[in-house]
Order: structure tokens, then C-alpha cells, then sequence
């Protein structure tokens, strides 16, 4: 269980850096701030006490639960955490050069992180294992992203067999969509 | 109301094969089993057939609820509340029940929990899927081949309304704006058709009175809450749990939840938007 716990957060963080790096320009910053940390971990060894991150990407399924998922949100989402994971590497990797994170296993595929650092700032972040196109897709197609309600308003929403909703109790039942197709059925 | 199922019943000439289904109630809510009368099968068969499917699954709800419900004065879920029983020296189904619930709890970082706020042990956010799960697999071993099976407005099918065919079962999902429509329909595929297909459909709300969900004190939960959650999965312990938790847990838990889980998620926001992963966004040009 305490295994499972582990890699699921290691694929949590793993997922949950893949998401930034595709969704663009609008969350580089914050997404390279998680990579970094992964990525100094491995190849300095110095991130490691103070990044969670090392636990999910770079070391896989050894990070715990609680380390493995607040590393991918608390570096996705706060700036401070990002600059103080740069200001680490900065010490590490001042020559620049490219760093490769630990390959790390997700529904989606095998996948690795890389990052390109000059004068210790983070010029570019590469996925290199997003194995092919459809896989790209599918880990963008996971994200639950905004609709509009007359997208699936639809046609398809006559001649169900049966209706999901909101647990109804026994007295709701009666007056439900779901007792008029049990009636119908009968 | 919207017409929401073409009678198709006999003499109509439709090449749709007619839908039976029985209900009872249990749990607080009422079930129902759907099953299609196989070609070539007097009447009278399948009627027969579906009317001992529901008594099994009858049973069965039955029997869990005289267990784990805190609204019987002689199960043992209230013997644990009132401190009389512990966990202990509680039967195998209470414990290994608890013990799934406290795995989803841990994979859900915290969202779905097993324990009111109050500390008295509730499996009622599992016990119903635990109950369908269960009918699954006894009508499985009844040999019933297509059928679907709704225990308050939580689904899991097999097979197909068409006997023998291919077409996936439709699951209407009711708009939380108005109770009486429906905001779409997802296709539900029984398991021969592979592992990625989502055989079970669960739906978490504050529509109605009665549901359970403890909040788990998740701090952004509020802001981005949720009024509906539906959640398709592979099984329904994975659905409904992951509806749950969704609702509990805001956006941070649908995030998790569709990067850990090979699910498909439609979630109606409390300012009335949707949020839907690429499974229910598919439904709107296949069907234009």
C-alpha cells in the first residue's frame, strides 16, 4: 500500500509536470521552478534536502505521498518556491550545460525531463520520452478542461437506457428522469 | 420533460430490441436492473430471468446494508458508533471494507474519507459502490451477459442493450440546474471490448439531501467547489470513490484524480460551468 501510495505520487508529480511544460508559455516559469529541482538533484546531489521534488522525478517511487504531491503543485503553482530551488542550482550548475531527470513511469508513458541551464538560469525544458504523438494527446485529453454547455447538450442526449445523477434517495426517485425509463421498461 | 427513450415496445416494428427492468428499494435509494430480451426468447423467459437476477440482486443490497448502515438500529456499523464494537473485532466485510476505504483516502490525499468529522467510522461513501460491485459479479456468475444495473443514479453495465451487439449502453447525466433534463449521455461499453473501456459511471452532488460527503477541509476547495461530479472509470469503486473525493476536494482532487486514474470526468461548477476531460467532450461532434 505505502508503495503504491509512493508511485502514485511520483506519477501524480510526474503528470502534473508534464501538464505545465505542454500547457505552454503560460506556466514555463513555474513549471521549470519543478523541473529544476529534479534536475539538481541528480546531477549535484545538493537540491536534495531541500527539494521535494527529488523525491518524484528524480528518485521515483522512494518519494512519499505527501513530499511527492506537494512538490508538483507548491512548485506549479508558487514563485517563491521557484526561485529558491534556482538559487540552489545557480551554486551547482553555474557552467550550464543540459541535466536529464531519472526516467519516471506514468499511464502515459515513460517519461524524462530535461533542462538546458546557461549562467545557472534555465534556458529550456524538454520532455524527452513523450514517445510519440497520440501519447502527447492522451496526457493532454486527461486534463478536465472548460466546456460549454451547448457543446454537450446534444442530440446524444435522447434515447439513454439509463440515468446517472446525483445520488437520488428513494423518495427523489420517484419524481426522477430514471423512474420514467423504469416505467417505460417495465 | 424531454422525450428521453423511444417507445420501442412490441407491434412498433423498431429493430430495437425491448429494455426490461425491475426496481426495489435498498439503501436509501431505489436499484434497477435493465436487461434486453435476447431474440428468440419467449417473453415470459425473460421476464422470468430478470425477476430472479433482481432478487439475487436484492439480496445482496440487502444484506450489506443490514451490515454497514448507521439508520438500522441493529447493524454493526452502529454498534461501532456507539462504541460498542471496534474495528478489531468487527466482521471481515466490515474491516476489509475499511481498510479499502483508508487506501482511497491515502490515494486521494485525503479527500475521501471513511471517517465522519466526528471520528464515528461511515462507509457509506463506498459501501453502495462495494454493493454494486458486488451484484457485478454475481449476475456475472449468473451468466447474464448484458444487462445495467443503477443503484441511485450510479451505473455499472456489461454487454449491450442490443444482445450480442456492440453498441455501448447510453448513461444520461442529469443537469443539476434542472433535475428533469439531462446535460449529456456517456456510452458505458461492457467488457469485452477491452480494458480501457469505462464499464461504470458515478455521480457525486449536493442535488439532494442524504449524500455524504465530509469535507475534508481542503482550504481551496470552497472557491472552486463543485455542485456535480461524474465520473467514468473501469469499476465503479474507482468511479464513485473519485466522485467523492472530486466533490470534496475541489479542482486540486480533479486534477489528481484524471492524472492518476484512467477516468473521464464531467464537473458541474457552482457558477453553472463545465469542466470535462476529452471522453465527454468527444460526445458533442459524434453526434451532430
Amino acid at each position: 500500500m505505502r508503495l503504491r501510495a509512493g508511485i502514485s505520487a511520483a506519477l501524480a508529480s510526474a503528470a502534473i509536470l508534464l501538464v505545465g511544460w505542454q500547457a505552454g508559455a503560460q506556466v514555463t516559469e513555474s513549471n521549470a521552478s519543478a523541473v529544476t529541482t529534479s534536475a539538481a538533484g541528480n546531477t549535484a546531489g545538493t537540491a536534495g534536502g531541500t527539494a521535494s521534488g527529488t523525491g518524484s522525478t528524480a528518485k521515483g517511487t522512494t518519494g512519499s505521498s505527501a513530499s511527492g504531491s506537494s512538490s508538483g503543485t507548491g512548485a506549479g503553482s508558487s514563485s517563491s518556491t521557484g526561485s529558491s530551488s534556482s538559487s540552489t542550482l545557480g551554486a551547482s550548475a553555474k557552467a550550464g550545460g543540459t541535466y536529464a531527470g531519472t526516467a519516471v513511469e506514468t499511464r502515459f508513458g515513460t517519461v524524462q525531463v530535461q533542462v538546458t541551464i546557461k549562467a545557472g538560469v534555465i534556458t529550456d525544458v524538454t520532455a524527452l520520452h513523450l514517445t510519440d504523438q497520440e501519447q502527447r494527446s492522451v496526457q493532454i485529453s486527461a486534463r478536465a478542461a472548460p466546456l460549454l454547455r451547448s457543446e454537450v447538450l446534444s442530440a446524444q442526449s435522447a434515447n439513454v437506457q439509463t440515468i446517472g445523477g446525483a445520488t437520488f434517495t428513494s423518495e427523489a426517485y420517484l419524481t426522477s428522469l430514471q423512474a420514467a425509463l423504469d416505467a417505460a421498461h417495465f | 420533460m424531454q422525450p428521453i427513450s423511444k417507445p420501442n415496445g412490441p407491434g412498433q416494428g423498431s429493430a430495437e430490441p425491448r429494455l426490461r427492468s425491475r426496481t426495489f428499494t435498498s439503501m436509501g435509494t431505489v436499484v434497477s436492473l435493465a436487461i434486453p430480451a435476447a431474440p428468440g426468447t419467449a417473453p415470459q423467459a425473460a421476464v422470468e430471468e430478470l425477476e430472479a437476477a433482481t432478487a439475487v440482486v436484492e439480496q445482496l443490497f440487502n444484506r450489506l446494508d443490514r451490515t454497514f448502515s448507521l439508520y438500522r438500529p441493529d447493524s454493526e456499523a452502529i454498534a461501532m458508533a456507539r462504541g460498542e464494537l471496534t474495528l478489531m473485532n468487527a466482521s471481515a466485510d466490515m474491516r476489509r471494507l475499511y481498510v479499502e476505504a483508508a487506501e482511497w483516502r491515502t490515494l486521494t490525499e485525503g479527500a475521501f474519507t471513511a471517517e465522519r468529522p466526528d471520528g464515528v467510522v461511515d462507509l457509506a461513501g463506498i459501501v453502495k459502490a462495494h454493493a454494486i460491485r458486488e451484484a457485478g459479479t454475481s449476475l456475472l456468475a449468473l451468466g447474464l451477459k448484458d444487462w445495467c444495473l443503477n443503484a441511485g443514479g450510479d451505473v455499472l453495465v456489461d454487454g449491450s442493450p442490443t444482445p450480442g451487439g456492440t453498441r455501448p449502453w447510453l448513461a444520461g447525466i442529469v443537469d443539476p440546474e434542472d433535475r428533469t433534463t439531462l446535460l449529456t449521455a456517456f456510452p458505458l461499453v461492457g467488457h469485452s471490448f477491452g480494458n480501457r473501456g469505462k464499464h461504470a459511471l458515478a455521480t457525486s452532488g449536493t442535488g439532494e439531501r442524504g449524500h455524504h460527503i465530509w469535507s475534508a477541509g481542503l482550504p481551496a476547495a470552497r472557491d472552486e467547489g463543485f455542485r456535480q461530479v461524474s465520473v467514468a472509470a473501469a469499476d465503479i469503486i474507482t468511479a464513485d470513490v473519485l466522485a467523492t473525493a472530486i466533490m470534496a476536494g475541489g479542482a486540486r482532487t480533479l486534477e489528481l484524480a484524471t492524472s492518476h486514474w484512467d477516468v473521464d470526468v464531467l464537473a458541474v461548477k457552482n457558477d453553472g460551468g463545465l469542466l470535462a476531460t476529452q471522453g465527454f467532450r468527444n460526445l458533442a461532434p459524434r453526434n451532430s
